[in-house]
């Protein structure tokens, strides 16, 4: 006989229990003699909470508890079977927020251009929409939209098959930071997606460490011959900037449209000001992009440090400016082929 | 009795029931509510049915018979059932995929296991050897809540920080989510401004909290346009704009522009392209963000705006 008196923390364990019970039983009934391996895998539990809860659900069944009415579980070299529990062959149905939570997460990653999944994806969100009930998302049909983000990568491809061959590569890359295109040889460890760009995180012969690349600004993607060994770099979920030591502090004052800034780019601090402007500050390892940010935003945003920045600011408007003075569409006899280092015509037209 | 055969015993016998069942029935046919004291047995099994309520168990109480004298308890099986859904093997490796990119993902990943249950194909056969790729989590905060009332019709309330402006509440009649370049945008009537307009998530400032029945969207509201958006901002312009880009971001920059077309590609690899346009600050900002790397030829007053604003900072 039970006890009187369960807290309130033994009710929740007894409830995530229960309903872990209620889709585990369904899954061994479709899949007699499933491994407990594979068990433990797929609903993310451990194979002793896993046995625990075999032996418990093994004393249980329908009342009053009838002949034949005992669930029957057997669990042998590593394997389980479960009988007698037909009326838990199909699992309890999403709760809603259950179901939004995934259906939501499905969509935005139909927002990164180029998913691999993306058509086996969108088929079985359909059919999330549609068939889990009239209740749980019917009415979102339609009403959730999914933009892509820019183009699909065309190095994306190639760069996965890299990483799955681990293959060394050779790239042609732009880096906004520098503003400029350079060659390099990469050892691709990972692939993934975040705000609506694709990553690829290599060790860069180049630098000597590991880099992040956007895969749509790799120009090019040409053979080595030589494979690599994985160094096992961070994948998924790693913030997009490392700090490192020889970083140069940025002090911006963003006024209230300028603001877009401190939520899309990972900043350091953050503070109001009574003019409802912010003040950021944000660690970079170059100037040149953040130049061009300044520029971008015209007046609305105010250098605070470092002051060489004001000066690499004035030096670009003025670089951009001569494209006008000088008229005409072709004039700039000295800006092709600048692939590996800055163009000198950056420092001729200053 | 361990309270979690309990549990089982009493999903199972709701389930099977041929009539709701009353305390009594229930007490007489699962030994642990057999306690001298009924009250405390009572108690316990009010417990043990707020918990099948809590992990989604529809219980209903219902008049036992056609006479409709006592109440009781059941479990009715088209409620609970999870629907039959076939996905297949890609399908369900996809739906993997989402559920465990990163950000809240219980809820998700229990949605995924339910659905994975539920279906014949071979969930770990469609698994073997492959991990997922994902990347940074875009939902914040308050994306459930406003799904959740978007589903259900329901208006909402809560503060909002504009580009522009100051920070002030909104009423809002909720009519699409859409997800563009990485961000969440709840589109619906504002009730304070009586128009459609988008809210970007990361700009609420508060929870939402409910303002009861929402309105259907207005007759040939189409949530698509929303994703209509470019370097002029959102919308289709009806204006267009001459520039050039310089060989080494024209490859990337060209294509990012839904609508550009080429004109040509200059011998020093200076590629000229026409593209949808407006004068607007966004469309003069994405031009100044190339630097020195593009060129505004037209329509005259963005070509001015650009080189005014130039002008200002090149003498900073």
């Amino acid at each position: 006989m039970a006890k009187e008196g369960l807290g309130p923390r033994r009710t929740s364990r007894a409830s995530e229990r229960l309903s872990r019970l209620l889709v585990v039983v369904p899954y061994v009934l479709r899949h007699p003699g499933v491994r407990i391996d594979d068990l433990t895998k797929l609903f993310d539990i451990e194979e002793a909470e896993l046995l625990e809860d075999l032996n418990l659900l093994f004393m249980s069944g329908l009342p009053p508890y009838g002949p034949g009415d005992l669930i029957d579980v057997q669990v042998e070299e590593g394997r389980v079977w479960i009988d007698m529990a037909d009326y838990f062959s199909r699992p309890v149905r999403l709760s809603r927020s259950e179901a939004l939570a995934l259906y939501l997460k499905g969509k935005a990653l139909l927002g990164a251009p180029g998913l691999e999944e993306a058509p086996a994806l969108s088929s079985a969100l359909a059919k999330i929409e549609g068939g889990l009930g009239e209740d749980t998302l019917a009415h979102l049909a339609g009403r959730v939209k999914v933009g892509m983000g820019g183009h699909a990568a065309q190095a994306l491809a190639r760069i996965r098959s890299a990483v799955e061959q681990r293959e060394r590569v050779e790239i042609e890359y732009y880096t906004a930071a520098r503003d400029e295109l350079t060659i390099r040889r990469i050892d691709p460890e990972h692939v993934f997606s975040a705000i609506g760009n694709w990553y690829v995180v290599a060790w860069d012969h180049m630098a000597g460490a590991e880099r992040l690349f956007r895969a749509d600004r790799i120009k090019a993607v040409r053979p080595t011959g030589e494979g690599f060994e994985p160094r096992g770099l961070l994948g998924a979920g790693r913030p997009l900037y490392t700090r490192a030591e020889r970083d140069i502090p940025v002090r911006l004052l963003l006024s209230p449209s300028a603001r877009w800034v401190a939520e899309y780019y990972e900043v350091e601090r953050a503070v109001e000001t009574d003019q409802g402007s912010l003040e950021v500050t944000f660690p970079t390892k170059e100037l040149p992009w953040v130049a061009k940010l300044i520029l971008r935003l015209g007046g609305e945003a105010q250098i605070v440090s470092p002051p060489e920045l004001a000066v690499m600011v004035a030096g670009t408007a003025r670089e951009t400016l001569a494209r006008y003075r000088r008229g005409g569409l072709g004039e700039d006899r000295k800006g092709r082929a600048e692939v590996h280092r800055r163009g000198p015509f950056r420092l001729g037209l200053l | 009795m361990h309270p979690l055969e309990r549990l089982i015993d009493l999903v199972a016998l709701l389930l099977e029931a041929r009539r709701p069942l009353t305390f009594d029935d229930i007490r007489e046919l699962i030994p642990a509510y057999q306690q001298q004291d009924v009250s405390s047995a009572k108690r316990m099994f009010e417990r043990d049915k707020d918990i099948l309520r809590e992990v989604g168990i529809p219980v209903e109480l219902d008049a036992t018979d056609a006479w409709e004298v006592e109440q009781g308890y059941r479990i009715r099986k088209d409620q609970y059932y999870l629907p039959e859904v076939a996905f297949t093997a890609e399908e369900v490796w996809a739906l993997f995929v989402a559920a465990h990119t990163p950000g809240e993902s219980g809820e998700a990943e229990q949605a995924f296991q339910k659905l994975s249950a539920g279906t014949e194909t071979n969930v770990l056969t469609a698994m073997a050897d492959r991990t997922p790729a994902p990347g940074v989590d875009p939902s914040g905060p308050h994306l459930g809540a406003i799904a959740d009332a978007l589903a259900r019709r329901r208006a909402i309330r809560f503060r909002y920080r504009p580009t522009q402006g100051k920070p002030g509440r909104r009423e809002v009649d909720p009519y699409a989510l859409v997800f563009r370049s990485g961000h969440w945008y709840l589109v619906g009537r504002d009730r304070g401004h009586d128009e459609v307009r988008s809210f970007r998530l990361s700009r609420l400032l508060s929870p939402v909290k409910e303002a009861g029945e929402a309105s259907a969207p207005p007759e040939g509201f189409d949530a698509a346009r929303q994703l209509e958006a470019g370097p002029w901002g959102l919308g289709r312009p009806a204006e267009r704009a001459r520039v050039s880009f310089s060989p080494k971001v024209a490859w990337w920059a060209v294509p990012d522009v839904p609508g550009a077309e080429v004109l040509r590609t200059r011998r020093d690899g200076w590629v000229e392209v026409d593209v949808p346009a407006s004068q607007t600050d966004a469309f003069v900002s994405w031009i100044l963000s190339f630097g020195p790397d593009a060129r505004v030829y037209s329509p005259k007053p963005i070509r001015d705006e650009v080189v005014a604003r130039l002008e200002a900072m090149a003498s900073g």
